[in-house]
């Protein structure tokens, strides 16, 4: 009776803020707009055949792909240090890394038009030494949002990374090089495979936050276009509320979808291991 | 002896230094521009405003930003201090009764308060906008928005401690010693969840103050938070007080991460809000 109680106001967050919005937003997505409609599958209909809103999905989903890729790839060195290494140091290293998990995207896509933007400090820098001006709005590109995202991905691979390769224990690679493999062997055989799923799950965190960011390319450019910011502008705009929830859907289910593909991938290789 | 080629420590290291140049170059960059007069130098978005051209460290633009945008700033730590409290009075009791176990589906409860952090912020304030349009205006939705990010931190602090040493058998020590429910709850549970009290809190107010994907939609013109006017000067305002007001933005939120870090926040580890 009392965990009953402790539990009621978890419970009523649960289903009135969470379960309640996201059942109004399935729905919605159905209804015909304006109040009389009727049933109708045209909010998706219309979101697929619309080329803009294709080219915001392809931009949405290829960005938070290639920094999932980059980001889970090079935060595994700085959390291979600090979950197996003792350094000087390692809780300044830790509390650098982490500095943008409070950052949203806004900010930082300020720090990437001050850093790469047209008199941005890199490419003044770049220009003043070797005479090019290669860099010169660089922000603007897809480069530079990549640069930016990953920026904030950043503390999640970290620290995703890190929590897992806390299990992995050294030993391990040591008993494979006294029992004769090489390096290479080493890398391959005891390694990866275990360190495979902890980089599936730093991939799933980091596409996950990706998908739903809007903020930096809210701020460097509004020529590239993502889901989520056309989502706001269905909202603002147009008041189209309906066409609005169908993206939403869409946005959902995608993150859901690799999701779900990435967890059952990752029991896969730890099943074939055992 | 270890094996430990060198060339793999090279490797790493050098890769981590990168990353920490990529993350703080800019912050400090933003911090500097704050006050030291760039127009001075050389380097400048705009004409410098008469009066103390020839001085290289100002401070003014905190003083424009801080009049300006002062609303923002209050209501934005209010904010963040009121999910502090909101989460204290739920997610606490509720963190406890969820490691108990004590009801079918708790599993399935514990998964649906996390899935926020898996789900993006702005299909869950139209979600909200939609189904509550008619409380609209006062700041309700946006605390309940906010509330859906902060509350798996709380929770997730509480039963990730509770879970690490065996809480149930001291509970039943306390009550096999005679201790009431209140008074196990007091002196037993309690005393032990200090520390991710603590460490609760303060991530909640650092994800409440920084948040703007929920918040985006959920905003009304009287009831902003602090990255709001962030984007207002990053629209309309010149570099210096974008400056500015990025600097004190840090100056709120880099103490919190640093007493995070400081107190050894395990529970930060899995943090997946879409920024």
């Amino acid at each position: 009776m009392r965990e009953g109680l402790m539990l009621f106001p978890l419970l009523f967050v649960v289903v009135v803020l969470l379960l309640v919005p996201l059942g109004t937003l399935g729905w919605s997505s159905l209804r015909e707009p304006g109040a009389a409609g009727g049933w109708t599958w045209e909010n998706y209909a219309r979101f697929f055949a619309s080329a803009s809103a294709r080219r915001a999905l392809g931009n949405s989903l290829g960005i938070s792909l290639g920094v999932a890729v980059v980001s889970t790839l090079l935060c595994l060195a700085p959390a291979w240090l600090l979950a197996g290494r003792d350094f000087r140091g390692k809780r300044w290293v830790r509390a650098i890394l982490t500095l943008p998990m409070a950052f949203s995207g806004i900010i930082i896509g300020f720090l990437t038009v001050i850093m790469l933007g047209r008199i941005g400090v890199v490419p003044r820098a770049f220009e003043a030494l070797t005479g090019l001006d290669w860099l010169q709005g660089a922000a603007y590109g897809f480069g530079g949002i990549l640069v930016a995202y990953l920026y904030f991905e950043i503390p999640r691979a970290t620290l995703t990374l890190e929590a897992a390769l806390r299990k992995f224990d050294p030993r391990w690679t040591m008993a494979a090089a006294t029992l004769g493999a090489s390096p290479w062997q080493r890398a391959r055989l005891v390694t990866l495979p275990l360190v495979l799923p902890a980089l599936l799950s730093t991939f799933a965190v980091t596409f996950g936050a990706s998908l739903g960011s809007f903020g930096v390319v809210l701020v460097i450019s509004r020529r590239v276009s993502l889901t989520p910011l056309q989502i706001f502008d269905e909202v603002f705009a147009f008041s189209n509320f309906e066409a609005a929830a169908a993206m939403s859907v869409v946005l959902v289910v995608l993150g859901f979808a690799m999701n779900f593909f990435l967890r059952g991938l990752a029991s896969r290789l730890l099943a074939h291991r055992a | 002896m270890r094996d430990r080629p060198l060339l793999l420590s090279v490797a790493l290291g050098s890769v981590s230094a990168l990353l920490l140049v990529v993350v703080l170059a800019p912050v400090l960059v933003v911090i500097a521009g704050s006050f030291l007069n760039t127009a001075f130098l050389g380097i400048s978005s705009e004409r410098w405003v008469a009066g103390g051209e020839s001085e290289l460290v100002t401070f003014k633009w905190f003083g424009y930003v801080l009049n300006l945008y002062r609303p923002q700033l209050t209501f934005g730590v209010q904010l963040a201090l009121w999910n502090v409290a909101l989460c204290l009075l739920i997610g606490v009791p509720g963190g406890c009764a969820l490691v108990r176990r004590a009801f079918p589906g708790c599993g399935i409860l514990e998964d649906l308060l996390l899935l926020p952090l898996s789900i993006p912020g702005i299909t869950v304030s139209i979600g909200l906008l939609q189904a509550y349009s008619m409380i609209r205006g006062k700041w309700g939705l946006l605390l309940a928005g906010q509330l859906l990010y902060t509350l798996p931190f709380m929770v997730r602090s509480v039963t990730s401690t509770l879970r690490a040493h065996d809480h149930a058998a001291l509970e039943r020590a306390a009550h096999s010693l005679g201790a009431g429910f209140w008074r196990t709850w007091w002196l037993v549970t309690l005393p032990n969840l200090r520390h991710a009290l603590v460490v609760g809190s303060l991530l909640v107010f650092a994800v409440s103050f920084g948040e703007f994907n929920v918040s985006f939609l959920l905003n009304t013109p009287l009831y902003q938070g602090f990255p709001t006017a962030l984007y207002a000067t990053y629209t309309t305002n010149s570099f210096q007080v974008s400056s500015a007001a990025t600097t004190l933005f840090l100056l709120v939120i880099v103490p919190v991460l640093l007493v995070i870090q400081a107190l050894g926040g395990r529970e930060s580890t899995k943090i997946e809000q879409g920024a």
